[in-house]
């Protein structure tokens, strides 16, 4: 049986002191619990497709049987309000295809913007890059694109409506570098960029994310 | 070339799931979508498999959608769901602890390669982890894996289980000792 | 609240990469979070500075959570968690041999462990990046990839295999677009993942193959009721 963690070094395990403030002594003992904790896998599990489908199954089963007690709620006419603002998610197959997550400088070798939704990434100044931001949301009064970029000021870009489609837009000067993001809809639904990538933003939701680069210039 | 675009098809949680409760039951297709994976993780630490994490996940679903009119705070949904799971994890973990064998040999099961390779050292060490988890309880296996699989603070984890941070500290800590008795061969 | 003060670290031999100053962190804070966040940001940024970590991914994590409305004391976790994280990035990155390692790679590595990878990967991310490659560059790429799907070890053994195939960093760069794209005509993103590596191998260089996920797999075993 081996001894016992050493008081101050499950502190280090739990993130309230750092290996360099451990005494000298515990700091093999240190490193070793940290090899410990290392070894976790935090490899996101990604379940099996079918999964939705068998839910729903379920589901509609039981919506299929009105006289079982447990889903009476679902036959009681209720007082509720339903905003059906938000249409069917519309995949444009043809620009995700062609949709990458980061944006490039185009400098010598840009080709022609593409119409209607290409790339508009070109150069702003020396260490910036425009990019152009796009969402479809018929219906919304207000959007605004919000993130590190602009310290999460949700009226510090707004997107104008680009004629009478639904779809919104804006153009801004990113500084070279990695920026996360979301929309902002009628100033408080903050919508992630379903094309982009989410990450998790330590509060329970998600970011998108986009990284800006000058080609050449910093590789 | 680079394209953003972003495309509306996010209703929040408290909307989908009064759509639901007015008779759209359709759309919890839309919490599946979301949540089906959010939880696995956890799950699976939880559950030692993956397989049987993804039956879990699946009933909490299906149980959540059954008892959907007691959600009393629909845009809490995901921290609701979580608790539907979080039970049917311990409730999974009782009745198997009650079927399972006892272990023929610790040392057997924990035993370290013999060729100190280093990626393979480092694979081998994230396998005996996760097999080590599985002998510490299901309180000392959760506060481990809310923390430090995913990276919750004390204080949400309080908030999550109901215990203090005090008591979870408690728990932590025994975790470690058990760990590293565990895990000795491999550190 | 977490009561170590300022420790000088000069055992690691730390040093303020362009950290933001003490006054710096107040002014960015000030008005735009609660008093209470602002003075629990504020020590841990000033540990973290001392331990010689970016301070300015803490400031903008807890400018965000006060313009998403969360909760004070739920900003402070998340920025205390993240200030973790960076520890780690930066334990990992010094794994590596970099011993002075700059804001944007110990940031790199503190997105790329968000995203599930291991501390040992994101060290073996850093050795593989050597010129032209930036490793706060593949580490970005590799939390990219990671954040749309691709299991960590995937990740990892498909980056590792460009750079030693002599790929350029605009190749890593074009990866999750890529692996968006094989999801967008559904493949899982391990799929996706898999399949560029294969495609990559013997390709020239230059942009890489698209490719294209094979039939639909066999379906699992019905719902037990």
């Amino acid at each position: 049986m081996t001894t016992t963690y050493h008081p101050l070094v499950k502190r280090l395990l739990d993130g309230e002191l750092s290996l360099a403030e451990l005494p000298p002594e515990l700091r093999a003992e240190g490193e070793e619990a940290l090899r410990l904790v290392a070894a976790v896998d935090r490899t996101p599990v990604t379940l099996s497709p079918a999964l939705e489908q068998r839910v729903m199954a379920a589901v509609r089963r039981r919506a299929a049987s009105p006289g079982n007690r447990a889903w009476r709620w679902l036959n009681t006419p209720r007082d509720v309000e339903l905003r059906l603002r938000v249409r069917p998610w519309t995949v444009w197959a043809g620009a995700l295809a062609a949709a990458a997550v980061l944006a490039l400088l185009l400098g010598r070798h840009a080709p022609a913007p593409e119409p209607g939704f290409g790339t508009q990434a070109r150069s702003a100044a020396r260490d910036s890059v425009f990019v152009r931001f796009v969402l479809y949301a018929p219906g919304a009064r207000r959007v605004a694109v919000a993130g590190t970029f602009n310290q999460w000021d949700r009226g510090a870009a707004l997107l104008v409506p680009a004629g009478t489609s639904g779809v919104w837009t804006t153009t801004l000067a990113l500084p070279v570098g990695q920026h996360q993001y979301a929309f902002v809809v009628d100033g408080a639904r903050w919508v992630v960029d379903p094309a982009a990538p989410a990450v998790d933003d330590g509060f329970g939701r998600r970011n998108s994310v986009v990284a800006v680069t000058v080609q050449g210039a910093h590789l | 070339m680079g394209v953003l675009l972003g495309l509306e098809g996010e209703a929040t949680d408290a909307e989908v799931v009064r759509a639901v409760l007015a008779g759209d039951v359709e759309r919890y297709a839309v919490l599946v979508r979301r949540y089906r994976d959010r939880y696995a993780r956890y799950a699976s630490r939880m559950l030692g498999s993956r397989d049987v994490a993804e039956d879990a996940v699946q009933d909490a679903l299906v149980r959540a959608f059954d008892r959907l009119a007691d959600c009393r705070e629909p845009d809490k949904f995901a921290g609701w769901l979580f608790l539907i799971l979080r039970n049917r994890c311990f409730a999974e973990k009782r009745r198997r602890q009650r079927q399972e064998r006892p272990l023929d040999s610790t040392d057997e099961m924990f035993a370290a390669p013999d060729r100190p390779d280093g990626e393979y050292e480092q694979v081998e060490r994230a396998h005996a982890l996760e097999r080590a988890l599985q002998h510490l309880t299901p309180e000392q296996r959760e506060v481990f894996v809310l923390k430090h699989t995913e990276g919750l603070a004390y204080e949400e984890i309080a908030g999550i289980t109901g215990a203090t941070v005090a008591s979870l500290k408690m728990r932590m800590h025994r975790a470690y000792d058990r760990l590293r008795d565990l895990m000795r061969a491999h550190l | 609240m977490r009561t170590i003060g300022l420790v000088f670290t000069l055992v690691l031999g730390s040093t303020l990469t362009g950290a933001l100053s003490a006054q710096d962190v107040r002014a960015q804070l000030d008005r735009r979070v609660s008093p209470e966040v602002q003075r629990a940001v504020q020590v841990i940024a000033a540990d973290a500075a001392a331990q010689g970590l970016p301070v300015d991914p803490l400031v903008q994590k807890a400018i965000e959570g006060a313009a998403k409305g969360v909760p004070g004391d739920r900003v402070i976790a998340a920025v205390r968690v993240l200030a973790g994280r960076l520890g780690q990035s930066m334990a990992a990155v010094r794994e590596a041999g970099v011993a002075a390692p700059g804001g944007d790679v110990v940031e790199g590595g503190a997105d790329a462990l968000n995203a599930g990878l291991t501390g040992r990967q994101v060290s073996d991310l850093v050795r593989v990046s050597r010129p032209p490659h930036d490793p706060a560059l593949t580490l970005r790429v590799a939390a990219t990839l990671a954040a749309l799907g691709v299991p960590s070890k995937q990740t990892l053994a498909l980056l590792q295999g460009l750079i030693s195939d002599g790929r350029s960093p605009s190749d890593l760069l074009g990866l999750p677009g890529q692996v968006q794209a094989g999801v967008a005509r559904g493949a899982t993103p391990a799929q996706a993942a898999a399949g560029l590596a294969r495609a990559a191998g013997g390709a020239p260089p230059g942009r890489l193959p698209d490719w294209v996920p094979p039939g639909q797999r066999k379906p699992r075993n019905p719902h037990k009721p």
